[in-house]
């Protein structure tokens, strides 16, 4: 993954390494530095050197986290990276990026509506986004492993 | 002119994802305000397409979700399948034969032709072209036809499996393929030209709906309308997936960044994928049947992690698979259509155009082909209400 | 009046049937072969099928799709206002069932869930010639009286 070395200004913010098949590395970041992050990554790289993926929330009610995973493709070498962080599963909350980053949008609405992650900041959340009116009604995340629907 | 006007477009997406904001009663793509003829906002919604589909994968077992994944999109199911079981394969350790990998990328990019003569129809429909539309539908009926040669369908392919595809190709029916391909490159060639050419289509898509190149990649925007404004992404390229790395192929790319380039990249790119298809009959290799035993396939999947990524005709199409090795059914399955990212963050491009060209911006991202369908024009100021085809728009009625 | 056995103005549909074309959240494999059914290879004009210019013109719903929860209102709703007679042709394996998405929390389960169903069209999706198929079959029940 030669583009990772593009990232050594971001060095300090990583608490712990690991991968996902095919060989794509993970860097795990505390919650509150994903704005430090974000940013950090618009000075090291350009805004034009990287794009947000996917994101993607997961929820590990035995661990009593959810997990979020930002799956950012950095350019030009189109090499995808994880970007790692664990939420406590009764206060999911964590601060949007999407002001910085716009294309974080979706995926933050999505995380949202399906599994509750609150993301500070971001006026364009929503119940109902996705989910149906029923589930939003019974206040329901359907992801959720322990969810209702 | 101080008109306010609002139109409100419905329709639905292929993205597993849904329905409509609480707020409004009929499901909606987008909502767009206008001042005169101005656009000044839009809103976007989701639609209402929402099925459940990654919640009802974790109640299916790994191999049953291959059929609900090829359902999450009809136009575009072959990449489904090829990406969802490519994590699949990773997760269990298990290489296919080389002639199914070469057999994927036959019908990943038959796939691809189709699906783009369907959105460049569409777009010559919504800037008034029905004649064109109808010529462009004929002939990618060849297209269809060839799917169906390889596949056995003409759409739902239910092609791609773990370890392997469904069924072989013989030498019949590859000749048919390739005479197939003979007949349509010709007549892809001549759509080209048309949009390169006619002044009824260049005039309502050249200067219109432009995206920056940086625009573009900020927002994370996807396939062909990212490409289109010069953001040299295709994942075909960079993971070189199924047989790509063993085929020769460009990454098309358009600096305009506006409907006609998507256009163009589109017809480039359906031109490309005739190449590769023809390159793909020529080479296949006989290493073994492509059909893999099923009875001899693992029914327990080892816990892990896989994020694959496969180029659909709309864009990076990505799914993440976690197994908890702990049974037969996935723990989750994220899926995030390129769609997801153009449709939800494409309200920007519309800001500023007129309600005249909303139609073909629209039909430029290649949403699906229900936008086909009547919108709602609310005057607000002279409080009516009245519906008119999407293309309609575009006469300026 | 719709339903109305032998009714001259049920048969009267049969010469030049308008379609309305409704989908109820599906994954559009069968919106692009209903598409396609319209098309010059198909081409089913020359039996009067024509789209109808709006929902209030229409004579024939098709419907596809397994009907998620909120598209099931705005299907009743465009039912409704669709004049007699009016006939339902459920298109493909989830308009008839729900298909793969049977048991999914945000889905009816098949338009049968919302409208009364004529006809119903197998298939996944059904081929251009399966969708004229079941309107031309649909279009001879109701010449003979029987829906």
């Amino acid at each position: 993954m030669a583009a990772l070395v593009k990232l050594k200004p971001l060095e300090e913010l990583f608490t712990g390494r690991s991968s996902v098949l095919p060989g794509r590395v993970v860097l795990e970041f505390k919650p509150d530095d994903v704005r430090r992050l974000f940013s950090g990554l618009i000075e090291a790289l350009g805004p034009d050197g990287f794009f947000i993926s996917t994101l993607s929330a997961t929820d590990l009610p035995e661990a009593g986290r959810v997990r979020l995973d930002y799956f950012v493709v950095l350019l030009p070498e189109e090499e995808t990276v994880v970007f790692r962080t664990y939420l406590l599963r009764d206060k999911p909350v964590i601060q949007s990026v999407h002001d910085l980053v716009p294309g974080a949008l979706p995926g933050e609405c999505e995380a949202y509506d399906l599994l509750g992650v609150v993301f500070e900041g971001n006026a364009h959340l929503r119940r109902g986004f996705l989910a149906p009116e029923d589930a939003v009604e019974l206040g329901e995340y359907p992801l959720r492993k322990d969810s209702r629907v | 002119m101080g008109g306010r006007k609002i139109v409100e477009v419905p329709v639905t997406l292929e993205v597993p994802v849904g329905p409509q904001h609480p707020a409004l009663h009929e499901p909606l793509l987008l909502r767009v305000y206008a001042e005169g003829e101005e656009i000044v906002r839009v809103e976007v919604n989701t639609g209402y397409n929402h099925r459940g589909i990654e919640k009802l994968c974790e109640g299916h077992s790994f191999h049953k979700s291959v059929f609900v994944i090829g359902r999450v999109c009809g136009i575009c199911n072959t990449v489904h399948t090829d990406c969802y079981v490519r994590a699949l394969e990773h997760l269990l350790g298990v290489e296919p034969r080389e002639r199914a990998l070469f057999l994927r990328v036959l019908a990943m990019e038959l796939e691809r032709i189709h699906s783009h003569m369907l959105a460049n129809a569409v777009l010559a429909l919504n800037v008034g072209f029905e004649n064109l539309f109808m010529s462009i539908m004929l002939d990618r009926e060849r297209a269809m036809r060839a799917k169906e040669v390889l596949t056995g369908s003409r759409v739902m392919a239910d092609y791609i499996v773990v370890g392997g595809v469904r069924r072989d190709l013989d030498d019949s029916k590859r000749e048919k393929i390739a005479r197939l391909l003979d007949a349509l490159a010709p007549r892809l060639e001549f759509y080209k030209r048309v949009f390169e050419e006619d002044e009824t289509v260049l005039k309502r898509t050249v200067g219109v709906g432009k995206v920056s190149r940086l625009d573009a990649i900020r927002y994370s925007l996807l396939g062909p309308v990212a490409r289109a404004s010069g953001v040299a992404i295709d994942a075909r390229a960079s993971e070189r997936y199924d047989a790509y790395g063993e085929l020769n192929f460009n990454v098309i790319v358009n600096s305009e960044g506006d409907v006609w380039a998507r256009a163009m990249v589109r017809w480039d790119e359906t031109l490309e994928a005739v190449r590769i298809a023809r390159q793909v009959l020529e080479k296949l290799p006989s290493d073994g049947n492509p059909v893999p035993d099923e009875r001899k396939l693992p029914r327990k999947f080892p816990a892990g992690e896989a994020y694959t990524r496969v180029e659909a005709p709309r864009g990076e199409l990505t799914y993440y698979v976690v197994s908890d090795g702990k049974g037969p059914n996935p723990y989750r399955v994220k899926i995030r259509t390129p769609s997801f990212n153009n449709i939800v963050n494409s309200p920007f491009m519309f800001v500023g155009y007129s309600l005249a060209d909303l139609p073909a911006i629209l039909a430029s991202l290649d949403p699906c082909i229900s936008c086909m369908e009547r919108v709602t024009v609310i005057d607000v100021e002279k409080g009516a209400r009245r519906s008119i085809a999407l293309r309609d728009l575009a006469g300026g009625e | 009046m719709s339903g109305t056995r032998g009714s001259s103005s049920v048969r009267v549909i049969c010469y030049s049937p308008w379609l309305v074309h409704f989908n109820t959240g599906a994954c559009n494999g069968c919106d692009i072969e209903v598409l396609a059914a319209k098309t010059p290879l198909y081409d089913p004009e020359r039996f009067g099928i024509k789209l109808a210019p709006s929902v209030r013109h229409g004579d024939i719903l098709l419907v596809t799709g397994a009907v998620t929860k909120k598209a099931g209102e705005r299907l009743k709703r465009l039912y409704e206002q669709m004049p007699n007679p009016k006939f339902v042709v459920a298109i493909g394996a989830c308009a008839i069932s729900g298909g793969v998405f049977q048991g999914s929390y945000s889905v009816l389960g098949g338009a049968g869930k919302v409208v009364p169903v004529s006809v119903y069209v197998p298939g996944c999706p059904p081929r251009p010639e399966a969708v004229i198929d079941g309107v031309l079959k649909l279009l001879e029940i109701i010449s003979r009286g029987e829906v």
